[in-house]
């Protein structure tokens, strides 16, 4: 081992040993935060460490109120959305981030006290299963873990929903009931945001709590008495399990707004174990109008306007076409355009997404831009 | 970049106030000291900062020239040994490639199935030349593999590429990075139910943090190891690989008159399996080996789990063994 090798090693375990007291002595790597990018991490941190698997979000809608400038007022619909809207008149355009993430649902208890979950969204199981595991029961976490796989159990059908199971060490059914919790109670992963090198960063659930933070960037840089329009900010419930908050939203507004954006992730082959015969989108290059997923197709010459929206305000976007689908097409069956904006993210709906400080900003600004410009 | 003397600075700043902290502070609780424990990360072979770290909380403790920390209770001529392996499964960096990421190489070594496996799509720790690094192993997005005909999961140590935020070769190298930097899962070791502790090696790293309390008690206690015999405790390095730590120690300590080594095991969570263990025969300057083995739920993964009150059971027997009671 080298001398610096094993420096590093030594500072860094005692430093676990005694309460992290040489973390900053011994840390490398992220470049300190220019004041931008500093009020990206001051709004997307909280979000990122906030709990929210689909139809329990709660605790992401409350961040994103505590995190809106003073002055918005806010109104959460029946389903759940959060709804903020500023300047008044036509044409009326929409912007929606989703505020919920992957996980799983509770939907059985063991006699042994273990717990049987499904997933809610789309994910790859094996990335949980042996893990730390939290469950959420609407009024606190409670630590498990997702037991390993059972290397002796058949493997379960192709078309089975993906299932796990869930350990909170209590041995049996009824402790596991004392603790409260029950079935349709939602499982993850504890999380923490981490910055990596230069303006990297790691967490889950940055779909799409960056697009939730993207659109309370740009509402605290909105000056609601200078636009000419109305704008709707909506933060949507439900969209990992089929674009249901927003489908409620499409419903409320009808034929009103002029245009939507969905402000959604933008799944980036940038990787090398990705294919990159389409949705290539480096990171660091700035947000991407995603004009085609499998749920709607931007109309060109709305994706042209978008593009020269961008140059004009000399704004980075990147153009391109990814899978998945967005909130914005629930608006579809009203005849409302869809212009999808997003941004380039790495290992899409894992523990361990990555993205660039750089394109969130970029995402915030073009959100602006496109409330008040266009 | 910090020169080298300023980081040996840092180093000697940072052990001489874990010396004082251990010193002036209050007996750390088991549990706490196991959650600590199992929060540290020792790669087979680059063990050192562990080491360092036990160090730091046994007075008089030394480094020998394997790199265990070895601590020697008592004066007297019949030697008896205890030993907790401190090393577990982990990775080096193999390559760094252009475009900045990195490529890996499993640490040699017996390590449960498919660890791997495991580091897909999670943050891992690298400990570089500039210090901790953090990182993750890219994983396939779901998104692109549907309707692909992808295979989901057809992953391996040989499709393991590490991001670290880097762009090029050049940002690697600036961050302190390079091939043979050790690597490993992220550590948040995880309590919960009544008195559980859930981490990777977690009950091999209780096991040891057991005998750092036994002995920190010994040495507050003198008198406690029988007159006329000495206790050698070690923390030994490289088990799984060549059990160099262990040989080196009946080597330059022994002969021991018997040995126990204390570790985790497949079990009961904070049950105690024992056993013969077949080291004697491999080095006799181990005498008689007996093997106390602190049980763990899930084995070999990341979420290894223990009971910390059954470790309580472990620390108890541990002073009852240093003191000579059968």
């Amino acid at each position: 081992m080298s001398g610096g090798t094993r420096l590093a090693l030594a500072l860094a375990s005692i430093a676990q040993m005694f309460g992290g007291f040489a973390v900053a002595q011994t840390r490398s790597g992220p470049a300190p935060a220019s004041g931008r990018l500093q009020a990206v991490e001051e709004v997307l941190a909280p979000l990122v460490e906030s709990y929210g698997v689909s139809g329990m979000e709660a605790p992401v809608r409350e961040t994103v109120q505590r995190l809106l400038p003073r002055w918005a007022r806010t109104e959460t619909d029946t389903a759940g959305n959060l709804w903020l809207t500023l300047g008044q008149g036509e044409p009326t355009v929409v912007f929606v981030a989703h505020l919920d993430e992957i996980g799983f649902t509770v939907t059985g208890i063991r006699e042994d006290g273990t717990l049987d979950a499904v997933a809610a969204g789309g994910l790859f199981p094996w990335l949980w299963e042996g893990r730390p595991a939290l469950i959420h029961t609407g009024g606190r976490s409670i630590p498990a873990v997702f037991a390993p796989p059972d290397s002796a159990a058949p493997p379960p059908p192709a078309d089975a929903d993906p299932m796990v199971r869930v350990d909170p060490g209590t041995g049996s059914r009824a402790a596991t009931e004392a603790l409260g919790i029950r079935p349709g109670h939602t499982v993850t992963s504890p999380k923490r945001y981490v910055r990596l090198l230069g303006s990297r960063a790691t967490g889950r659930s940055f779909d799409d709590r960056v697009g939730s933070a993207a659109l309370v960037l740009a509402a605290r840089r909105l000056d609601p008495a200078r636009l000419g329009h109305t704008v709707i900010f909506v933060w949507s419930v439900r969209e990992e399990i089929g674009l249901e908050g927003a489908q409620a939203v499409a419903a409320a507004l009808g034929l009103r707004p002029a245009r939507v954006h969905a402000i959604d992730t933008f799944v980036s082959a940038d990787s090398p174990l990705e294919r990159r015969n389409f949705a290539v989108a480096p990171l660091g290059r700035g947000p991407v109008a995603r004009a085609l997923d499998n749920s709607a197709v931007t109309p060109p010459a709305y994706l042209d306007s978008l593009v020269a929206l961008a140059r004009h305000r000399r704004l980075p976007l990147q153009v391109g076409t990814t899978n998945g689908g967005n909130d914005g097409s629930a608006f579809s069956e009203w005849g409302v355009p869809d212009v999808p904006i997003g941004w380039p993210l790495r290992y899409s709906h894992s523990p361990a997404e990555v993205i660039d400080l750089r394109d969130v900003a970029g995402l915030a600004e073009m959100v602006r831009a496109s409330a008040e410009g266009w | 970049m910090p020169k080298p003397a300023a980081l040996a600075l840092s180093l000697v700043v940072a052990i001489a106030i874990a010396g004082r902290l251990s010193a002036q502070s209050a007996e750390p609780a088991l549990s706490d000291l196991a959650t600590r424990l199992a929060a540290m990360t020792a790669v087979t072979g680059y063990e050192q900062s562990v080491m360092d770290s036990l160090v730091a909380l046994l007075p008089g403790a030394v480094r020998d020239r394997a790199g265990n920390a070895v601590l020697v209770l008592g004066g007297g001529a019949r030697r008896r040994l205890v030993a907790c392996p401190v090393s577990e499964p982990g990775f080096v960096v193999g390559n760094v490639r252009d475009d900045g990421w990195l490529t890996l190489r499993r640490a040699p070594g017996r390590v449960p199935p498919a660890v791997e496996r495991q580091l897909e799509g999670q943050r891992v720790d690298l400990f570089g030349r500039r210090g901790l690094v953090r990182g993750v192993v890219a994983v396939r997005s779901i998104h692109l593999t549907r309707g692909r005909g992808v295979p989901a999961r057809s992953f391996t140590v040989d499709s393991a590429y590490v991001d670290i935020g880097a762009a090029t070769r050049a940002d690697v190298s600036a961050a302190g990075v390079e091939v043979l930097t050790p690597l490993a899962l992220a550590k948040d070791p995880q309590r919960y139910g009544p008195d559980l502790l859930a981490a990777p090696v977690a009950a091999r790293r209780t096991a040891c943090a057991a005998l750092v309390l036994a002995a920190r008690r010994a040495i507050a206690e003198q008198g406690m190891v029988p007159r006329g015999e000495s206790v050698v405790v070690a923390f030994v390095v490289e088990q799984e690989l060549s059990g160099r730590g262990l040989a080196t120690v009946a080597h330059m300590r022994g002969p021991f008159a018997e040995t126990l080594l204390v570790d985790g095991g497949p079990g009961e969570p904070g049950g105690i399996s024992r056993g013969a263990d077949s080291l004697a025969r491999r080095w006799p300057a181990l005498g008689p080996v007996t093997r106390w083995a602190l049980g763990a739920r899930y084995f070999g993964t990341p979420v290894e789990t223990t009971s910390l009150a059954g470790a309580e059971g472990l620390l108890a027997e541990l002073g009852r063994w240093i003191g000579g009671e059968p």
